[in-house]
């Protein structure tokens, strides 16, 4: 009987030591296949076709971040982002459909074509254009750094050292973060969130020191909540944002910013702006 | 393949973090356990329904609920937790609520005649449940109770939510440098399997000591 069981535990260590092969050798596998998934294009029809045929156009966004986008009293989508979506639906002849996720999954969101497009505060960047086509900027937001109403410590990034600094996580702001001021400024912790309510929340009770965020998208936050926060300093970086969709889709990206530059010269787009922000566009 | 290899020590530093959730947690969870159980066995009417009630909040609710109340609902009214803290104490408060159930059922399976018999003995129901019923019964509820911590330590992925940089959030931060989703997840995949291996390897040695009386 006891030597039975030694046996049988032998076997479970082979079984499990052939597992742990196999699984490696996956992990492998897809190591490598993963470089060139990533280039692949659309094949099959015409997105822009697909679009007209399916009678909507599927958008990407947060849906965590006022004003650009946020769900309304009446549960629906709202706000500048939705606004600017249903304009160019309009103007493609769709109907918009919106599927809002964390922003940290919003590429991998596109990629597996959960959605045609993402209109959600994506800043162009040289990094991200590797992965998708972007269209023309369609709006240009001013990135400030955040801190509790009483303290006058931090006043710019460069007192960043030895603090602890929220971001969203996967954002273009993380990455400032963390490859640009992380090296400039000296250490310093950063903590990562799936929205900008959670990082304001934590910074108005103390557990982050600062977070960099961009003044419009504060505004509505801090009123709501009654948040005792600030802005202090000069823009940090300037950030251009545009719609973001899979690569090889040459008709859709053109389509996209020929409406976007009819909103701008018939007034609709400053019109949209006005409405979500107070003032006018500065260009 | 490459971005694992260069990125390994950040994503252990990520596994450091969900293992010592886990084990603390674990710990603190087995005290309230054991306190839950015996409150449920032994305790007034009141007491009794103060655990039921406990068990069943914690039980009927998801355990991201849970770490976020005791994260972000809490400092409404003014506690800040410090995400660690948090996530420990929200942990220990859902595993102990299971494990109680556990332990419940391991000390209800232990015969009565084992009471009357220490009682006769001249033992205290006290010296009877720390020397006759529970030695039994904690080795009756081992492999339900390991079903239980393997299911936590997946659990701490959770607590990413509020800014601990645990295993899963430390694959996230990759995948945003990165954009490459499919190695990093199976890296994780693969550590997280490991550990909760190491578990069950651990606890199967407790079995198996614990049981010398057969």
């Amino acid at each position: 009987m006891k030597r039975r069981r030694i046996d049988m535990k032998k076997k479970y260590s082979y079984l499990t030591l052939i597992l742990l092969t196999a699984f490696t050798l996956i992990l492998t596998a897809c190591g490598q296949k993963d470089e060139t998934a990533s280039e692949k294009e659309e094949s099959g029809a015409d997105l822009l076709q697909q679009i007209k045929d399916r009678g909507t156009l599927k958008v990407g966004l947060m849906g965590t971040y006022q004003p650009y986008n946020f769900l309304n009293d009446k549960k629906e989508m709202d706000g500048f982002d939705a606004d600017i979506s249903k304009e160019l639906a309009k103007r493609l002849g769709v109907d918009v459909e919106f599927v809002s996720q964390e922003f940290s999954g919003m590429v991998a969101g596109l990629q597996t074509k959960k959605f045609d497009a993402v209109i959600s505060q994506m800043t162009i960047t040289d990094d991200r254009k590797k992965q998708m086509d972007f269209t023309e900027p369609y709006i240009t937001n001013n990135v400030k750094v955040i801190v509790q109403e009483k303290n006058n410590n931090v006043k710019s990034v460069e007192d960043f050292k030895g603090k602890n600094i929220g971001v969203g996580l996967g954002t273009n702001d993380e990455t400032y973060l963390r490859t640009e001021l992380l090296p400039e400024v000296g250490d310093f912790t950063i903590k990562t969130y799936d929205d900008v309510i959670t990082s304001l929340k934590d910074l108005n009770s103390g557990r982050i020191d600062a977070t960099i965020n961009n003044m419009y998208a504060l505004k509505p936050v801090v009123e709501k909540n009654g948040f005792k926060i600030k802005a202090v300093g000069e823009p940090v970086k300037s950030d251009q944002a545009g719609i973001a969709i899979r690569k090889g889709n040459e008709s859709l990206l053109k389509e996209l910013n020929k409406h976007l530059a009819d909103m701008k010269e018939d007034g609709t787009y400053k019109e949209i702006f006005v409405k979500w922000f107070g003032e006018e566009p500065q260009e | 393949m490459d971005v694992i290899w260069t990125n390994l020590p950040f994503l252990l530093k990520g596994a450091y973090y969900t293992l010592l959730i886990t084990i603390i947690s674990m710990f603190f969870g087995s005290i309230i356990a054991v306190i839950v159980a015996v409150a449920r066995l032994k305790g007034n009417k009141f007491i009794r329904w103060i655990a039921r009630a406990y068990v069943s909040i914690i039980r009927g609710t998801p355990t991201l609920v849970q770490i976020i109340i005791v994260y972000y609902g809490l400092a409404d009214y003014g506690l800040n937790l410090q995400p660690l803290t948090a996530a420990y104490i929200a942990l220990s408060i859902s595993i102990g609520a299971y494990l109680s159930e556990t332990l419940r059922g391991a000390i209800q399976s232990i015969p009565k005649g084992q009471y009357e018999a220490a009682y006769a003995s001249g033992m205290s129901p006290y010296q009877t449940m720390r020397r006759i019923v529970f030695p039994q019964a904690i080795r009756v509820a081992i492999p339900p109770a390991g079903n239980t911590f393997i299911g936590m330590l997946k659990e701490t992925s959770l607590v990413s939510v509020i800014t601990v940089t645990e295993l899963l959030r430390s694959a996230q931060l990759l995948i945003a440098q990165y954009y490459v989703y499919m190695p990093f997840y199976l890296a994780i995949a693969l550590m997280y399997w490991i550990m909760s291996t190491g578990f069950s390897f651990v606890l199967e040695r407790i079995e198996k000591r614990l049981s010398i009386y057969d």
